[in-house]
């Protein structure tokens, strides 16, 4: 990038003239692969940079041991309803990869096929809404039909992303899935092969394409990007309801918020895309904040708040929104969310 | 790997719409991870009139990772190089979403050349007249256009004749045009300097 060298650019500006846009975002972007690597997508048990994963709350409190005294006192505290924590990866995405590995966990733990119908019919409004607000169909299909087929088989999905970090990235050759699958410890239940012979009938494309797809950096994104689109469809949808909330983050319009803050990749969550994804998909969300924020009256107490979606609710009664309770805790540290296990 | 499913359904679609967008894209390469693609330059601006020509190449990671788009056709433009042709503009770089495609990338690139940002420029020499000098700044984007993004128009062996009455022989003008993709004054500069 060399545009102006003859151009009289004055001398201050002289080394800026050679630093292009793209060394710049080449730059941002090797910056976030170092960062990045320090934590998996989702932290997972055969992560020998990590513990022994979900870790105990001990070890959050290992890391503010020389920090505020309000913190490790919250953190204390957390310890009383809280067993463990699963880390993401910070990259902008931790909210959206955090809902997903949570919401499928549950999935698998409840075999709750109702849960599994309900949302599925969601996802399907959420295609409709989409359609209706002028995406051209093909630039979300995809990820809507991969994320139906992750649904019906969250097994799959968990066992994939904790195996994302280890997998060797940019080889999609199935033998060296089944190669790698094979050492994994456990091994997997379900031949990887046939997962994907299920998954390519499904979204009807060929095996190397399902693949591509379904290999870990590619999936990770895919996923990442359906819960953007859903999220940007919602607000969309509900431009009335969001605008005050919006206005009150930046000063854009609902249009512009989604352009710049919800589809772009990497962009941060903030309640505003919580309360859209947890409304669109009727899934409750509860957010505990770990903040320096303390109570003058009573001392120190942890603060949550419960996202409870307005629409159709699994066990309909409304009025009755106390008896909902969350199925999905995250933590939330000022520009950064995790997985929290209760006891 | 590119997902090209997704860009032949983009393909197919920009040129289902092309009538009324203006807006062409086109392969270069069999394997689609070249392409060109061609806007009319916005009515009522300097560019009015103009065919703008860009290259388009797809990053591995697309549709995640921006296209990488630059013009071809020189621009007088503040958030567009007139050395490179390199655009400055956020969806092509830290605002990209997959939701996007190759043609709304290329109507924000037409939305560029009707509303500059001087700004944030990409050539600070043309934003600084952009600023400083608004009526010098319109008249040569004029005649940028005029001379680059409209030569095109020009049948080839009109060029190739214009080119012979200066004086060149035949064959180094059209291996000339052929070498800069047919742009008359930039065979010229190939022919003068060799």
């Amino acid at each position: 990038m060399q545009n102006h060298e003859e151009s009289g650019a004055s001398c201050e500006f002289e080394n800026w003239g050679n630093f292009g846009d793209e060394d710049i975002m080449n730059q941002q972007s090797e910056i976030r692969a170092e960062e990045a690597q320090k934590v998996p997508f989702v932290a997972d048990k055969f992560q020998k940079r990590c513990a022994a994963v979900p870790e105990p709350l001990s070890a959050l409190a290992s890391e503010y041991q020389s920090g505020s005294p309000i913190l490790l006192e919250k953190i204390k505290m957390l310890g009383e309803q809280y067993a463990a924590i699963r880390r993401t990866r910070g990259d902008g995405n931790c909210f959206f990869r955090s809902f997903m590995f949570s919401y499928l966990e549950h999935i698998l733990e409840s075999q709750d096929r109702a849960e599994v119908d309900r949302v599925k019919a969601n996802v399907e409004e959420c295609r409709k809404t989409l359609q209706s607000l002028g995406y051209a169909d093909f630039t979300f299909e995809d990820f809507f039909a991969l994320i139906v087929v992750t649904i019906i088989f969250p097994k799959f999905v968990i066992d994939l992303s904790l195996a994302s970090e280890l997998a060797f990235l940019g080889s999609y050759s199935l033998s060296s899935w089944k190669a790698f699958f094979k050492e994994m410890n456990p091994p997997l239940e379900v031949e990887i092969s046939q997962y994907l012979t299920m998954v390519s009938e499904f979204i009807n494309l060929n095996v190397s394409f399902c693949i591509h797809i379904l290999s870990p950096d590619t999936f990770g994104w895919s996923v990442v990007m359906f819960f953007r689109f859903v999220t940007s469809g919602e607000i969309r949808k509900r431009s009335e309801f969001f605008e005050p909330f919006v206005l009150g983050l930046t000063n854009a319009t609902v249009e512009q918020f989604c352009k710049s803050s919800v589809e772009p990749m990497g962009e941060e969550s903030d309640h505003v895309h919580i309360t859209a994804l947890s409304d669109a998909l009727s899934v409750p969300i509860r957010v505990v904040y770990l903040d320096r924020s303390s109570c003058d009256t009573a001392g120190v107490s942890v603060n949550h708040h419960d996202f409870i979606p307005s629409g159709n609710l699994p066990k309909a009664a409304s009025g009755s929104t106390e008896a909902i309770s969350p199925f999905i805790t995250l933590l939330y540290r000022p520009g950064h969310y995790d997985i929290l296990y209760p006891k | 790997m590119v997902d090209f499913g997704r860009v032949q359904k983009e393909l197919q679609e920009c040129s289902r719409d092309m009538e009324a967008s203006g807006i062409k894209i086109a392969p270069v390469s069999d394997n689609l991870v070249h392409l060109s693609g061609t806007i009319p330059g916005p009515i009522g601006t300097p560019y009015e009139g103009g065919t703008f020509h860009l290259d388009i190449k797809l990053p591995d990671g697309y549709p995640f990772e921006p296209p990488k788009m630059h013009f071809v056709t020189k621009v007088w433009h503040p958030n567009i190089s007139s050395q490179s042709g390199a655009i400055c503009l956020d969806i092509l770089k830290d605002q990209w979403s997959p939701a996007l495609t190759l043609k709304t990338a290329l109507l924000s690139v037409q939305a560029l050349l009707s509303a500059p940002e001087p700004d944030d420029p990409q050539d600070a020499v043309v934003a600084q007249q952009y600023l400083r000098d608004y009526q010098t700044f319109q008249g040569t984007a004029r005649y940028w256009t005029e001379s680059f993004a409209k030569t095109s128009s020009l049948g080839v062996e009109e060029k190739v004749q214009k080119l012979m009455e200066m004086g060149f022989p035949e064959s180094l003008v059209r291996s000339a045009l052929e070498a800069v993709g047919g742009d008359e004054n930039m065979a010229l500069e190939k022919l003068c300097s060799s």
